[in-house]
């Protein structure tokens, strides 16, 4: 019974979460959408809780905690994995298109520029970056910011990349699937 | 009420704050090459110490416990993962690093070369092109990219995840 509260918590969290995600849109809240996550996480989890105290004889803290973590994580993954996502967003134009198709020199020239203003945007607006006329410069905080990165990725012998290391490159991909 | 947890599920609570020493060490040895190889050897390694945790300790075994136990560091995998990545191939945090490489401040296609490393936003885009066509997801023809029935499928279930997740 105690692995059910935990179930419960993660039903409640997946109708808590989503909902604040958009009350908070619409009310132009700068909360970040992964704080309001981890609200949302809490809120529930402390809910799940008191539902085993107050009705389960032999309640087991881990249980319901086990599977409660365990499902809100699967929730993050699946959200981090569809909400900044390059390669979906591209996707997902495409698939807006007339015959879901465009040309490459589109995509290139107007998606990907579109995408990369977009992130410079959320670097601004989060105060890691300012503007100086035309230019970009990184702020005091950036600084901290980008320290403790290259602390973390010296730490764990991660290179300083956010490119995807593919085996075929995509002349070769091209000419597989024109074949 | 007991808030204590069982033996396999302090096996997994301790194997969770192992993770990242684990990953530590692995880095430090240089036996494996690659943030993606280094992160599945170290989540292969708590794994396994899991599994010989449920063969050799003593006692009999609970089924809530090691079920606990194998959600609880699964759990605590899935969370090293979601770092990693945002450490390792983050878009936003390696466009935040390279801006702060440049020795002035750059225009936005400095900023975008500085990110590329020399080159410009056409690799970056090829980039991540090379995934979706990769992964069967689009397919190029004729100098234009188009989506497959497998990349329509992906586009159902992202519209879904972001609806059912207040972000569609």
């Amino acid at each position: 019974m105690s692995f059910v509260c935990g179930l419960a918590g993660i039903l409640l969290f997946t109708i808590l979460a989503p909902v604040a995600q958009v009350v908070a849109r619409r009310a132009g809240s700068p909360i970040a959408p992964v704080a309001i996550l981890a609200m949302a996480a809490i809120v529930s989890h402390a809910a799940s809780i008191a539902l085993g105290v107050m009705t389960v004889e032999h309640f087991r803290y881990w249980n319901a905690a086990s599977v409660f973590g365990f499902g809100v994580m699967w929730y993050v993954f699946a959200f981090g994995a569809v909400y900044k996502s390059v390669s979906l967003e591209i996707l997902l134009d495409l698939a807006q298109r007339p015959e879901a198709a465009a040309p490459l020199a589109e995509i290139i020239q107007r998606k990907v520029p579109e995408i990369f203003r977009g992130r410079t945007d959320i670097l601004v607006s989060g105060g890691q970056v300012e503007r100086a006329g035309s230019r970009f410069v990184v702020t005091p905080s950036g600084r901290t910011t980008v320290s403790r990165i290259g602390a973390l990725r010296r730490a764990f012998a991660i290179g300083d990349t956010g490119l995807y290391d593919f085996a075929v490159p995509f002349e070769m991909a091209e000419k597989t699937t024109n074949s | 009420m007991s808030i204590f947890p069982g033996p396999l599920q302090i096996t997994a609570i301790l194997l969770s704050a192992l993770l990242p020493l684990v990953l530590f060490g692995y880095a430090r040895i240089g036996v494996f090459h690659g943030a993606g190889r280094l992160f599945r050897a170290g989540s292969l390694t708590v794994i396994a110490l899991f599994a010989a945790g449920c063969l050799a300790l003593p006692g009999s075994r609970d089924i809530g416990d090691v079920v606990g136990g194998a959600l609880l560091l699964t759990t605590a995998i899935l969370l090293c993962h979601v770092l990693w990545s945002l450490l390792a191939w983050g878009f936003t945090v390696t466009l935040l690093t390279a801006l702060a490489g440049a020795a002035q401040p750059l225009t936005l296609e400095q900023w975008a070369s500085a990110y590329m490393r020399g080159g410009d936003l056409s690799g970056f885009a090829h980039n991540r092109l090379r995934l979706l066509v990769g992964s069967g997801m689009a397919i190029s023809r004729d100098g234009r990219i188009a989506v497959t029935p497998l990349g329509m499928m992906t586009v159902r279930v992202v519209r879904l995840i972001r609806f059912a997740t207040g972000m569609g």
